[in-house]
């Protein structure tokens, strides 16, 4: 009788790995997230307080981008350059309907273009805006951008998260403002109750594939040890992103065999920005130095507990005209000590700081006090050079004073972050020639910077890739020999969750979050 | 006492106007860029044109003084401007949250209540055995936990350990639960000591031992005689206990992800979000006298002496 029980229990068991893992691992149809705010009004041609990851689930461009640079049909299917690169003319996906029933036409696109340029001087820091001339309606499945001037990262930036994605234009009023959020995209908003939540559903008449979740709900939830434990109390089914969980408790999950965890490829870069325009930075040898004399093996190890690769260079591999086989100098502390001293930068009898012609190697060290993690790596920049005879102070202040020192170059060294996919490298290299930014500020002190900034503004019109690529080797070339940077770490998206959950991809920007992917394949 | 109670209201508006102008001061004076942290929440690139503008359209080039009045006239009128960072009016966004914060912290009063007063009772009553002894141990512990920690502490034994309890949110009765203990913990170990000193005050007077003499049954000894008597000195640090609630609200809000205007001022001081952060003073301003007032009502109403000095 026993024995009997026991066989039938065991062919249950048998079928049951027998069904499809949709049925056997019980996917969740539903999935909590959290965020630190609410997602906004969800305008789709603008910004805060409208977040870019709901955004980018409701509204949807014209081409997406996918890791590495490669570009990908989404509302439209097929695109074609003209008059040498002075115009695009899109061919727009047939079918494609609003979540209100309005078609997605060219009338629907260009009325959404027309209300960005409406705005343009809200969007000048896209230099795409400032690029197009117009937009026309060829017939109803195609549209016509034209430029200004040839520009070759159009695509790239129509691929952004915002401004350029596509609202209803039954929502759309003539002041630019939205009646309601009405996108094409595979999620739709169904509820925001402020400070609690926003509920998104699956577009049921989605012309993609649709999401296997038939919702997500994100909770408003801003701490990140808060975030840890409704994560473990399963009240929140997934983290996701680049500082959701600190490395310490991301190191704790992955160690946890009832939660799945995850670490993207790289998608953008964390790095200190040495002034090239103020003492000592200005001199390369002492820039030098300092990119020999931190040991960026040992803060990647044991203050990102290897949750981010070391950063050798600007950008990252993956990321378009950036693989250049560059590697910055091995961390040798006698070899940085024999660079100052070659210098003229000697240590005084029983000094711990160097000098030359009365003046001490001594510079700030400016981040952000409330950022644990600034703190940490600046206290292991200040110990590493302390150990070649640098001075580093570290000046920890409030945001508003933080961006402030960037904005007017008050700094010796200066925390800061690439932008990321699909910004990097071009939107990112191209900022770097307006002051109000820290990137312009480090290397004004630069005997070429003149020649970086045209050369900046040259390569986004050539529309020839080899010699873009070119100009690219000779940008991030000069900027790597000039030491002007010293990169820490490659930001990744990190991801936990129980392992119900399915699979979670990673986006191929910063800013996605693909609830539409989850629990696929 | 209606004439106290309109006397004491009739304070509220040079106090209010005085807190007012030094914090709107403060914020104004203090190290940092206005128009930089406005156009940072914007996500504006700040360009010299787009801080210019954005200085003339905040009133930034004006005298501190006339930007004040300003915003003076414009709150008379019940416009305490707009949240740089969602664009929402900051009277709209105080309407929204400030009745979580007020369920919070009237919850974690009534524990603060319910809690100190019957143990302090029960610690007097039993001085300098067991029971006095546990009840230190706890207020020990109470007043030295910082209420963020215990709020992780107490989600982790019973949302995640036990699963009791849910970890965050305002989702029904069970969600306050949590974050109303760790906001009350310090205030119940205060009252609790204060009661506990006030009754054995009250155990030492001479007409506590008329009563016993009397023969007066325990019961209505406690009740009428011992009890009543020792808790005005209680209720007057209930105003004081408000305020703590208030302020240990802004974290605990944070730690459990409730909506109150605590985790939303402790946004707006991350964001530097200038018009949240003024409106959020004058509003904690305005609860904190009138919570104290209504305490002094309370306080004369139940002990006649006080009543008849005001009146005299």
């Amino acid at each position: 009788m026993l024995r009997r029980s026991m066989l039938h229990a065991m062919s249950g068991f048998a079928a049951l790995a027998a069904l499809p893992p949709a049925f056997g691992q019980n996917v969740r149809r539903r999935l909590t997230f959290s965020w630190p705010t609410n997602a906004g009004p969800l305008h789709p041609h603008l910004y805060s307080p409208n977040q870019m990851y709901a955004q980018s689930m409701l509204y949807e461009p014209l081409v997406r981008y996918v890791e590495g640079g490669k570009i990908l049909p989404a509302l439209a299917t097929a695109w074609e350059m003209e008059e040498d690169g002075r115009a695009w003319r899109f061919t727009l996906r047939p079918g494609v309907r609003f979540t209100d029933g309005t078609p997605f036409d060219a009338a629907a696109a260009v009325a959404n273009v027309n209300a960005v340029l409406g705005n343009r001087a809200r969007h000048a820091w896209l230099e795409l805006v400032n690029q197009i001339d117009g937009a026309e309606a060829i017939d109803p499945g195609t549209v016509r951008l034209r430029l200004k001037g040839p520009y070759y990262p159009a695509l790239l930036e129509l691929a952004l998260p915002r401004p350029l994605r596509f609202v209803s234009p039954a929502a759309l009023r003539p002041d630019g403002s939205i009646a309601a959020p009405v996108g094409t995209g595979p999620w739709v908003l169904a509820e925001t109750a402020h400070g609690q939540h926003d509920r998104f559903r699956r577009n049921e008449q989605y012309w993609g594939e649709k999401p296997v979740l038939e919702e997500v709900l994100v909770r408003v939830l801003g701490d990140s040890n808060a975030r840890a434990l409704a994560l473990e109390s399963g009240e929140i089914d997934l983290t996701y992103g680049t500082d959701q969980l600190d490395a310490d408790t991301f190191r704790r999950f992955a160690a946890d065999p009832r939660f799945t965890t995850a670490i993207s490829p790289p998608i953008g870069t964390r790095m200190l920005a040495l002034n090239s325009a103020r003492f000592p930075t200005d001199e390369l040898a002492v820039r030098e130095a300092i990119a020999q004399g931190i040991d960026r093996a040992a803060l990647v190890r044991h203050i990102l507990l290897d949750t981010e690769p070391a950063a050798e260079t600007l950008f990252a591999r993956n990321f378009p005209y950036t693989d250049l086989g560059l590697r910055a100098p091995a961390f040798d502390r006698a070899a940085a000590t024999a660079r100052l001293d070659a210098a003229g930068w000697r240590l005084p009898a029983g000094g711990r700081v160097r000098s030359k012609g009365g003046k001490e190697l001594a510079l700030d060290l400016c981040f952000i006090g409330a950022d644990a993690l600034q703190k940490a790596i600046g206290e292991a920049v200040q110990g590493d050079l302390a150990r070649i005879g640098i001075a580093v102070r570290l000046v920890g202040e409030d945001a508003s004073t933080y961006y402030g020192r960037q904005r007017s170059g008050e700094f010796g060294m200066i925390f800061g972050d690439s932008w990321g996919a699909p910004y990097d490298p071009h939107a990112f290299m191209s900022s770097m020639r307006a002051p109000s930014h820290a990137d312009y500020q480090a290397q004004r002190g630069l005997p070429m910077k003149s020649e970086i900034d045209r050369r900046i503004g040259a390569v986004l019109s050539i529309t020839e890739e080899a010699r873009r690529a070119e100009e690219y080797r000779w940008l991030l070339t000069t900027l790597h020999e000039q030491a002007v940077y010293f990169p820490v770490s490659f930001f990744t998206n990190k991801v936990v969750h129980r392992p119900a959950l399915g699979r979670v991809p990673f986006g191929d920007m910063r800013t996605d979050i693909p609830f539409d992917r989850i629990g696929r394949g | 006492m209606l004439g106290f109670a309109l006397r004491r209201l009739a304070t509220l508006l040079p106090l209010l106007l005085i807190v007012s102008f030094g914090f709107f001061a403060m914020l104004r004076l203090g190290r940092g860029d206005p128009a930089l942290d406005y156009l940072r929440l914007a996500q504006i690139p700040p360009t010299d044109a787009a801080l210019a503008t954005a200085r003339q359209q905040l009133g930034l080039d004006r005298p501190l003084l006339v930007q004040f009045l300003h915003w003076l006239g414009d709150a008379l009128r019940g416009d305490l401007g707009a949240s740089w960072f969602t664009g929402r009016p900051v009277t709209e966004e105080i309407a929204l949250f400030l009745p979580a914060t007020l369920q919070l912290a009237g919850t974690a009063m009534l524990v603060t209540i319910l809690a100190g007063v019957p143990l302090g009772i029960w610690a007097a009553m039993n001085r300098d055995r067991w029971p006095d002894h546990l009840t230190r141990a706890i207020t020990f512990l109470g007043v030295s936990v910082p209420n963020f920690w215990l709020g992780f502490l107490l989600v982790l034994l019973f949302a995640v350990t036990l699963g009791w309890l849910p970890a965050v949110g305002r989702d029904g009765p069970s969600s306050i639960i949590l974050p109303a203990l760790a906001t009350a913990a310090m205030s119940a170990s205060v009252m609790l000591r204060l009661v506990r000193a006030s009754v054995l005050g009250v155990l030492g007077e001479p007409h506590l031992r008329f009563a016993r003499a009397r023969g007066l049954p325990a019961r209505t000894l406690l009740g009428r005689h011992i009890v009543l008597n020792a808790m005005v000195p209680p209720l007057t640090a209930i105003g004081l206990h408000l305020g703590e609630l208030m302020g240990g609200a802004m974290v605990v809000e944070t730690v459990f992800g409730w909506p109150g205007l605590g985790r939303w001022a402790l946004l707006a001081i991350s964001n530097r979000d200038y018009p949240v952060l003024q409106g959020f003073v004058v509003v904690m301003t305005t609860v904190f006298v009138l919570c104290n007032l209504l305490v002094d009502l309370t306080y004369a109403w139940l002990d006649p002496r006080i009543r008849l000095e005001r009146a005299a």
